[in-house]
């Protein structure tokens, strides 16, 4: 089964062979392949190769193809603050000294801002990759929008012009669908409508001011042959409920949220949750043990029907490759993951590894680390990598692979001090972590090695 | 109800035009400004932001409140001694340089002030220099930062640095929150934590009471 009819299946609410699993990789597709997050995000070639890059490593089921929410802000006026490391911010809100509410008749051109790059990019994704991931679209949703065009204004609005927080909000709204229409033409099997500040407010205004619009925009989209997934990002604990009320396929939440409680609600609507591995402690911060610790936990402690893996939001940029890597190797291989875990904390004391005496080599050695090259993607094209090594150089060189999966491989991780896989050593020394290098770069480095 | 409960309930739904008629009726019948603004304002304000810290109140209804108290301020304020109003201590607020986002800060600057405390907004984008300059301009008990980004989070741990090097560190206390901001990484940069602003003002209160 490929992992987008894995997607699909969870969407369509029916059982599944293994859980589903999408990494948010947004601005972090860029540091797959050295591009800042600014140059991913205005320059189409480089935003595909880095979601080839993601594509490969990190083996997802379904793929966002450009995570910034932005895009709708900046088509209608606002001006943005670039960064070189994370999504740009919204500098100056259109609306912020008056109450117009633009015209339902001018909606974004496919030609506006960023969306010619937007759209001939998920036209290349769904030709090089469509076949077997299932790809997001993504817009602002219609409150965060609201945000953007009018400032924190919004929130005082709620109370002192009722009237016009339903015109703005309705006006967004029709920008999503507008969005959400381009993106399904390119080929979008899923539209993520991504709503940040809705954590933000009470459930009593979700019903007030959204609920009728959502409801809307989540039909609109259905009537499209589409699936769609409602992102909230902070603690919108207490607005779940109200959510599911309208009427998306999912919802993906972040670690603010306890997913246990939350699955319990949107079990009751049928309706598929997504998330929530923590970003800056666990992805950004943690090791690759972490990572596959708090999968592990999440996949042990939930029913695993109408169920995605994911990342809390957008990941950072600067996560380890090897962290996320550690992720989708605790969803495909559960069991062993664990095993892993149970080793890595027993490991310590009862083997005893002999290291090679590395000054006092006959040739280069490579050895090559890995989670375990059979079943982890980027394992297999690190090992492939040292392979075609060994049969460029032959019996000059030695080439070994450490399987994590093994006891006392965890052993000699431990004792070499090898913080990621996977790896490549070269007499020791760590040359390649996680990024494969290739034939020429690897062939080079074990060149210098013989001399 | 008295007309302090009275105030304060209507302080807490965010009745602006309440609350100023409501002051200055209590005005009218004699009441002291300074058991106006205790036993009604800031009584009101300090349950808004219980209801916060509990989920029962969100980010709208806070500043709507603070609005209504400030209805109500205006009201009493001209009628207040020097004496009468016990500062809590004074606050400079900023987010952190290259960080747009101030709903937290203002929320937090609001609260503080709820709680008594003269708070210094310096905005959104903050330069740590901008920062520096107004430590020394109006001596505060505690600089506050806020940071939406884990980007961002490089900029608090850098500010607290320049205030180190112009040799601040000991007249200061820093305190940071933010959406990607933990206890650990405050400690690690040398600052205080609060996950929300009603958290805040409890360790802003606990700041300059040390």
């Amino acid at each position: 089964m490929t992992g987008k009819e894995l997607i699909f299946k969870t969407l369509n609410h029916e059982d599944t062979p293994r859980v589903a699993w999408v990494p948010f990789a947004g601005v972090h597709a860029g540091k797959l392949t050295g591009v800042s997050a600014k140059e991913i995000l205005t320059d189409g070639e480089k935003l595909f190769n880095a979601l080839l890059e993601v594509n490969k490593l990190y083996r997802p089921d379904g793929q966002p193809v450009l995570f910034d929410l932005q895009i709708e802000a900046e088509i209608l006026g606002c001006e943005l603050q670039w960064a070189e490391d994370a999504p740009p911010a919204v500098k100056t809100h259109v609306l912020s000294e008056t109450k117009d509410v633009p015209c339902t008749c001018m909606m974004p051109q496919k030609t506006d801002g960023r969306l010619p790059l937007v759209l001939d990019v998920m036209t290349k994704m769904k030709e090089a990759v469509g076949e077997t991931t299932a790809l997001y679209g993504l817009t602002c949703g219609p409150f965060t929008l609201a945000s953007h065009l009018r400032g924190t204004n919004i929130f005082m609005d709620m109370f002192e012009d009722l009237e016009y927080t339903k015109k703005l909000i309705n006006y967004t709204n029709e920008v999503n669908k507008k969005i959400a229409e381009y993106y399904i033409e390119a080929g979008m099997d899923v539209i993520a409508v991504v709503d940040p500040l809705v954590s933000q407010i009470s459930p009593r205004h979700f019903k007030k001011f959204l609920l009728e619009p959502y409801t809307d925009l989540f039909n609109f989209i259905r009537e499209k042959q589409t699936f769609s997934s409602f992102f909230v990002c902070g603690d919108a604990t207490r607005s779940i409920d109200v959510m599911c009320q309208t009427g998306p396929d999912s919802i993906s939440i972040d670690e603010n949220i306890d997913m246990v409680a939350a699955k319990e609600i949107t079990d009751k609507y049928n309706v598929a949750i997504g998330g929530n591995i923590p970003l800056t402690t666990v992805m950004l911060h943690g090791t690759q043990q972490d990572n596959m610790k708090y999968t592990v936990d999440l996949l042990d402690k939930l029913n695993h029907k109408n169920l995605i893996i994911a990342p809390g939001c957008d990941m950072p940029y600067d996560v380890p490759v090897e962290n996320t890597i550690a992720v989708q190797q605790a969803i495909r291989e559960t069991d062993k993951v664990r095993e892993i875990l149970e080793n890595y904390e027993a490991v310590e004391e009862d083997i005893e590894v002999e290291l090679p005496d590395y000054d006092n080599l006959e040739r280069p050695l490579v050895e090559v680390f890995t989670l375990d090259s059979a079943t982890c993607a980027a394992c297999t094209y690190m090992l492939n990598a040292a392979m075609d090594a060994k049969e460029h150089f032959g019996e000059a060189i030695d080439v070994v692979e450490y399987k994590f999966t093994i006891k006392e491989n965890i052993a000699r991780v431990k004792k070499m001090g090898v913080q990621h896989l996977p790896s490549i050593y070269i007499n020791g020394k760590l040359k390649y972590s996680s990024i494969i290098p290739s034939k020429e770069e690897l062939e080079g480095a074990i060149k210098e090695a013989m001399n | 109800m008295s007309i302090y409960q009275d105030i304060a309930e209507n302080l807490m739904e965010g009745q602006t035009a309440q609350v100023r008629e409501l002051t200055q009726k209590a005005v009218d019948e004699g009441k002291p400004a300074v058991e106006i603004l205790n036993n009604a304002l800031l009584a009101g304000m300090n349950e808004v932001g219980e209801l916060f810290k509990e989920g029962e109140m969100f980010v709208p209804e806070v500043l709507i409140a603070a609005k209504a108290m400030n209805s109500g301020m205006e009201i009493i304020k001209p009628l207040l001694n020097d004496g009468d109003i016990k500062k809590a201590g004074t606050v400079i607020m900023a987010t952190v340089k290259g960080d747009l986002h101030d709903i937290g800060l203002n929320l937090v600057s609001m609260m503080l002030e709820g709680a008594g405390f003269e708070v210094i907004n310096l905005g959104i984008d903050t330069e740590p220099e901008k920062i520096i300059e107004a430590i020394k301009q109006y001596n505060p008990d505690i600089i506050g930062m806020s940071a939406m980004l884990t980007t961002t989070m490089k900029a608090m741990k850098e500010a607290v640095q320049a205030i180190k090097e112009a040799g601040l560190y000991d007249k200061v206390k820093v305190m940071v929150g933010g959406a990607p901001v933990n206890d650990e990484f405050a400690q690690q940069i040398g600052a205080h934590y609060s996950s929300d602003a009603n958290e805040a003002v409890e360790v802003a209160t606990r700041l300059v009471s040390a």
